[in-house]
C-alpha cells in the first residue's frame, strides 16, 4: 500500500522541526512495509489534489505566511472540496490559522482560506511552552511545544483535545486544535508526530481508510517515542 | 561615590562567583547596575579608541575573542566579555571587572559581544562604533519567537545609533539585507568561491527581504549563506571589501585575504567568517595586523568551539545549539576519517530555549554512513534525542540522563576519537567532567579506559 502526501511550501512553512512530521509519517509507514511518497510543493507549482491523500501545512513566519496566502487563494475551492471530500489535512501554527477566515494582526488582516469555520486574532505576547492535551481517541496524552502569537476561536468546531497543560487555542477556552472530519489543525509542534505515534498511526489509517476502504496497521515497537512522551506528561501534569 | 561601590560589588561578586566555580557572569552586572544604574555609561565613556559591538546568531564569543586578541597583538588595551555572558549585565561586569578600585578604566578598546535582543538595551548605554553582525539563523526560538523578531530588535538597536560602521556577513542574505535598510555605512565581508559543503538542510531566509521573491543562488555554503540575486527587484549580494579567495578546508582553514594568505589550524568552515569577521573590524580599527599569523597561531578557540581533550584517545568537545551550528558539527564529525563514537547531550534549560523542536532541522540522517561503534543520548531531553536518532535510522543508539556515565561508557568502546556535542547550559557541567576525566587519566587513575 502506499500514500501520496503533499508538503505544502517547505520552504515557507518550516519552522520548528515541521519536517520531523514529514519523516515520521514516512519512517512509520516504511516500518510497516509500506510506501509513503512524498512530493514536496515549491509556491507556483500546480497542486492535484486529487493524486493527495495527505496534506501537509507547517507554521511560518507572518511574513512568510502572508506569501502562501496570496497562492492559496487561487485553488481555495480544489482545497475545499478535498476537505470536504474526506482528504486528511495537517495543518500546524501558521498553516492551522490559514485554514480559517482570517487573521487579524494589529494594522493588518490576513485573509484565510475559510476551509473551517474559525478565525484567528493576535493578542497580547506569545502564548509559549510545552502543552499537554488530551484527544478522545487515546488515553495516552498528545505532547508538543506551542508557540503562538494568535488566538484562534473555533465556534462551533469540535477540539483536537482539552488542555491538561498549556495555553491551547486562545488560552481560555481550555481547547486546543480542531478535527473535523479528516483535517487536524493544531498549534502543537515540538515536532508533532514523533512523540505522538499514536496520533500519527490514526492520520495513516484514515488516509489508508480513505483510499483503500479499510486498513490495519501493524504495530510497532514504541518504546522510545512513547518514553518522550511521558517525560513531557510527567513533567507538566503530575505534581 | 556610588559608582565605586558598584565598581567593587562587581569585583567582589566575581571573586565570589570564582571561588564556587561558576562558568558565567551576570549577576555581578545585575547588582552593580541596582546600585548605580549609570555605571555601564561612565566607565563605556572612558575607552579612548572606541567600541566595537559583536552581534548575530552563530560566532559571536569566537569573533569577539578574535577581535579582542588580534587588537592586543598591536598593543592595545582592551576590555572585552570573553566569557560570552552577552546580555546587559554580562556587559557590565565585563567593564566593571576592568576598572580599577577607583572606578578608572584604562582601555583603548572594548570589544564586546552582545545578544541581538539584548543590543537595543545596551544602546541606551553607550554607542558603538563599530558592529559586526556575523549571521542570521534561527536559535532559542522559544524566546525570540521567530527570525524576524530578532531583526526587528536589531533595527531598534541599530536606530539609535545611526553613524555607527556596520561590519557585515555579505553572503547572508538576511543580514546583507538589513544593512541595505538600515541607511548606515556598510562594510562587507565574504567568502567568494563555491566552497564545496552544501548540505541539505532547512534554508530560513531564502526569500528576497525586499520583496518577497525566491532568491536564486550561484552556490551555497550552508544555511542560507551564498552568492545570492532576487531576479525581480534585484537585490543581490552587495559588493565585498574582505573577500576570502581561494579556500583550503582540507587541513586546517587557508584563505586569501586583503592580498595576504591566512593560515588557522582550527577545524570547521564556519571559522573562515569568524576569522574573516575580526579581521575586518580590526582592520576597520586602524589596526595592520603584521602578526596575524602569530595572533591566529596562538589563539586557543574558547569552551566548547572543537575544544580538545585527550583521555586516553582524543575527545572532540563542540557546542552546537542550533541547526546550523549542529549541521556544521556533523560535517566536521563526518569529515574526520577516524572511528568514533558520539555523544549528544541536549537540554532545555531556559537559556537554552525550551524548544528543542529544532533537533528536528538538523541532518542527523548524515551520521548514518559514519558508523560510529555507538551513538549515545544523554542530557535532559536525551528521550526526544533517542527518538530523533531511530528516525534518522542510526544503530547501535543508547541513552541516559547521566552526561558523566554517557561518557565514561563512550571512553571504553576501541574507538580512535569521541565527540561529544552538546548545547547550551550543558556547556559547562560537560566541560567540567572532561576535565575532571582528563586529569584523573593524567594522574594515571584513568587506566580503567585502556
Amino acid at each position: 500500500m502506499k500514500l501520496s502526501i503533499g508538503h505544502l511550501f517547505p520552504e515557507l512553512l518550516n519552522l520548528y522541526g515541521d519536517r520531523g512530521n514529514i519523516i515520521s509519517l514516512r519512517r512509520r509507514m516504511e516500518w510497516r512495509g509500506m510506501e509513503a511518497e512524498v512530493t514536496e510543493y515549491k509556491l507556483n507549482d500546480n497542486i492535484d489534489f486529487s493524486k493527495l491523500d495527505i496534506v501537509f501545512l507547517g507554521g511560518g513566519s507572518d511574513r512568510e505566511q502572508l506569501l502562501v496566502c496570496k497562492r492559496l487563494g487561487g485553488i481555495r475551492e480544489a482545497f475545499k472540496d478535498y476537505v470536504e471530500g474526506g482528504g486528511v489535512v495537517i495543518a500546524i501554527c501558521g498553516g492551522y490559522q490559514l485554514l480559517g477566515h482570517y487573521y487579524k494582526l494589529k494594522n493588518e488582516l490576513v485573509p484565510g482560506l475559510s476551509i473551517l469555520d474559525i478565525f484567528t486574532e493576535s493578542g497580547v505576547g506569545r502564548l509559549i511552552g510545552n502543552a499537554v492535551i488530551k484527544a478522545d481517541f487515546s488515553d495516552v496524552p498528545i505532547v508538543g511545544f506551542e508557540n503562538h502569537g494568535g488566538r484562534t476561536y473555533i465556534g462551533d468546531h469540535k477540539p483536537l483535545g482539552k488542555v491538561l497543560f498549556g495555553s491551547g487555542n486562545n488560552g481560555s477556552d481550555g481547547g486546543e486544535g480542531v478535527i473535523y472530519k479528516n483535517v487536524i489543525g493544531t498549534y502543537l509542534h515540538g515536532p508533532l508526530f514523533p512523540k505522538n505515534p499514536h496520533l500519527c498511526d490514526m492520520v495513516i489509517k484514515n488516509a489508508l481508510e480513505k483510499k483503500y476502504g479499510k486498513a490495519e496497521l501493524a504495530p510497532l515497537e514504541d518504546e522510545a517515542e512513547y518514553k518522550a512522551n511521558s517525560f513531557i506528561v510527567n513533567k507538566y501534569t503530575r505534581k | 561615590m556610588r559608582r565605586i561601590i558598584a565598581v567593587w560589588v562587581t569585583k567582589f561578586l566575581i571573586l565570589i562567583g570564582r571561588l564556587g566555580g561558576k562558568g558565567g557572569s551576570s549577576t555581578p552586572g545585575h547588582f552593580a547596575l541596582k546600585i548605580c544604574p549609570n555605571i555601564l555609561k561612565f566607565l563605556s565613556g572612558q575607552v579612548r579608541d572606541g567600541i566595537i559591538a559583536v552581534c548575530g546568531t552563530n560566532g559571536k564569543t569566537t569573533t569577539n575573542n578574535l577581535l579582542c586578541t588580534m587588537l592586543r597583538a598591536e598593543g592595545k588595551k582592551v576590555v572585552c566579555n570573553s566569557l560570552g555572558a552577552n546580555m546587559l549585565e554580562g556587559v557590565v561586569t565585563a567593564f566593571a571587572s576592568s576598572a580599577d578600585l577607583f572606578g578608572r578604566l584604562d582601555a583603548d578598546f572594548a570589544c564586546i559581544e552582545i545578544d541581538e535582543i539584548s543590543a537595543v538595551k545596551v544602546f541606551d548605554h553607550f554607542i558603538p562604533k563599530s558592529m559586526i553582525i556575523t549571521n542570521l539563523f534561527r536559535d532559542q526560538l522559544d524566546r525570540y519567537g521567530e527570525i524576524d523578531i530578532t531583526v526587528d530588535y536589531l533595527k531598534r538597536a541599530v536606530e539609535k545609533a545611526k553613524n555607527i560602521t556596520l561590519i557585515l556577513n555579505a553572503d547572508d542574505p538576511l543580514v546583507a539585507a538589513f544593512g541595505k535598510k538600515t541607511g548606515n555605512p556598510c562594510v562587507f565581508f565574504g567568502v567568494g568561491e563555491d566552497v564545496g559543503i552544501s548540505l541539505n538542510e532547512t534554508k530560513e531566509g531564502r526569500f528576497c527581504s525586499f520583496c518577497g521573491e525566491e532568491l536564486s543562488y550561484r552556490f551555497y555554503h550552508y544555511s542560507q549563506l551564498g552568492d545570492y540575486g532576487c531576479g525581480s527587484c534585484g537585490f543581490s549580494r552587495p559588493e565585498v571589501r574582505f573577500e576570502a579567495t581561494e579556500v583550503n578546508i582540507s587541513e586546517g582553514l587557508s584563505f586569501n585575504v586583503d592580498g595576504r594568505r591566512i593560515h588557522a589550524d582550527y577545524r570547521g568552515f564556519y571559522n573562515i567568517y569568524n576569522i574573516l569577521a575580526a579581521y575586518s573590524a580590526a582592520s576597520h580599527a586602524g589596526a595592520e595586523l603584521k602578526d596575524l599569523q602569530s595572533v591566529l597561531g596562538g589563539y586557543k578557540p574558547q569552551v566548547g568551539r572543537m575544544e580538545t581533550f585527550f583521555i586516553g584517545k582524543p575527545v572532540v568537545f563542540n557546542l552546537s545549539k542550533n541547526p546550523a551550528g549542529f549541521n556544521q558539527a556533523i560535517s566536521s564529525v563526518s569529515g574526520d576519517g577516524r572511528s568514533k563514537d558520539v555523544v549528544v547531550v541536549i537540554n532545555d534549560n531556559a537559556q537554552d530555549g525550551r524548544d528543542i523542536s529544532w533537533i528536528w532541522d538538523v541532518d542527523f540522517e548524515r551520521l548514518k554512513d559514519v558508523k560510529a561503534k555507538t551513538f549515545t543520548a544523554s542530557g535532559i531531553r536525551h528521550c526526544d534525542v533517542m527518538v530523533r536518532f531511530k528516525y534518522a535510522g542510526l544503530e547501535n543508539t543508547k541513552d541516559t540522563g547521566d552526561v558523566l556515565k554517557a561518557i565514561e561508557d563512550a571512553l571504553k568502546t576501541d574507538s580512535e576519537v569521541l565527540y561529544v556535542l552538546v548545547n547550551y547550559t550543558a556547556l559547562f557541567s560537560t566541560q567540567k567532567i572532561l576535565k575532571r576525566l582528563e586529569g584523573d587519566y593524567k594522574s594515571g587513575k584513568g587506566g580503567r579506559w585502556e
